[in-house]
């Protein structure tokens, strides 16, 4: 299971990305890159910073989800631990959209 | 209540606690997904899907049973308290349920405070049980589907057409209860109702479910 974080009811919806929303959205890139992602496509992918794309990239590796390879050129790709996930979320989000409530 | 419609409707007491509890199954079942979702994800609104569930599922068990209970006495006077009490329970369990999916979509859009929507809630647990207080129910389910179609209406997607379906039906349901009271033809059309309303659920559970 991967902890989320509970919004902020002062913050706007809009703007907000719970830590678990941007896990999501870094393990998504790194599917549409036919889980073979360089760190670039998943900055840019993702819409995230250089230092926190390394915090969550460190962070997903120490759940196991995602798992790194190459030396110098660092490829990223979903574990089988982090394909389960992902399916499990499409689901949520389906099940989840289907009332109007956004995850 | 149950002695108004027992001459004219006898033939369909029985048929309604089958349909509460079909109903039960698939309120439990959504109420199940919605746990998993929220254990997935940490989402307050599933939390509180979740909850709006079980108790709607609860009060559908507790009223079905009643009625089953009521019709095995054959009657009998002292049974019949029964059905009165399993009807209310069913009623203020939908009440909190509903009210607790508004509180849901309102916590989402962030128009209002906890606290505001949470006294509405429970202040109109202080109305006893009559045409008033079930309009309560059907306002807050007007807005429920109101809601839901929105959704529908920006997502085009088949399983938000559902869930509005599904509300919209649950709507027509408490209508048709709140018509019962003049025209007891209304009681089996209200049942069907909303079972039409839970089995549009089912549906979208399952579309939700299979294997990508």
């Amino acid at each position: 299971m991967i902890p989320g974080e509970p919004g902020s009811s002062t913050k706007p919806v809009s703007k907000y990305r719970s830590q678990f929303r941007i896990y999501v959205d870094v393990m998504q890139v790194i599917q549409r890159e036919k889980n073979q992602a360089k760190p670039t496509r998943i900055l840019y992918g993702a819409n995230l910073s250089h230092d926190r794309l390394i915090k969550y990239l460190e962070e997903l590796k120490s759940l196991g989800v995602i798992q790194e390879s190459g030396t110098e050129d660092k490829v990223y790709s979903l574990t089988q631990k982090g394909i389960e996930f992902m399916n499990n979320f499409k689901k949520v989000e389906s099940f989840a959209s289907a009332f109007g409530f956004r995850i | 209540m149950l002695l108004a419609i027992a001459q004219p409707l006898a033939w369909f007491l029985g048929f309604d606690s089958l349909m509460e509890f079909i109903a039960f199954v698939i309120a439990a079942a959504v109420a199940y997904q919605a746990l998993k979702g929220y254990r997935l994800s940490k989402e307050r609104t599933l939390l509180y899907l979740h909850f709006s569930f079980v108790l709607i599922g609860a009060g559908l068990l507790v009223d079905g049973l009643s009625s089953i209970v009521v019709l095995l006495s054959q009657f009998h006077r002292g049974f019949v308290v029964l059905y009165a009490l399993g009807y209310t329970i069913n009623f203020i369990a939908q009440l909190i349920a509903y009210g607790l999916l508004v509180f849901a979509y309102l916590q989402q859009t962030r128009n209002i405070s906890a606290q505001f929507a949470a006294t509405a809630v429970v202040s109109a647990l202080f109305f006893e049980r009559n045409a008033f207080a079930e309009l309560i129910l059907i306002f807050l389910l007007v807005y429920i589907t109101a809601h839901t179609a929105m959704n529908y209406s920006v997502s085009k997607a088949t399983n938000s057409m559902l869930v509005f379906g599904a509300f919209a039906s649950l709507t027509i349901a408490h209508f048709f209860f709140l018509m019962f009271i003049l025209v007891p033809i209304f009681f089996p059309l209200a049942h069907i109702a909303q079972l039409l309303g839970f089995l549009l659920l089912l549906g979208m559970l399952l579309r939700v479910n299979q294997p990508s």
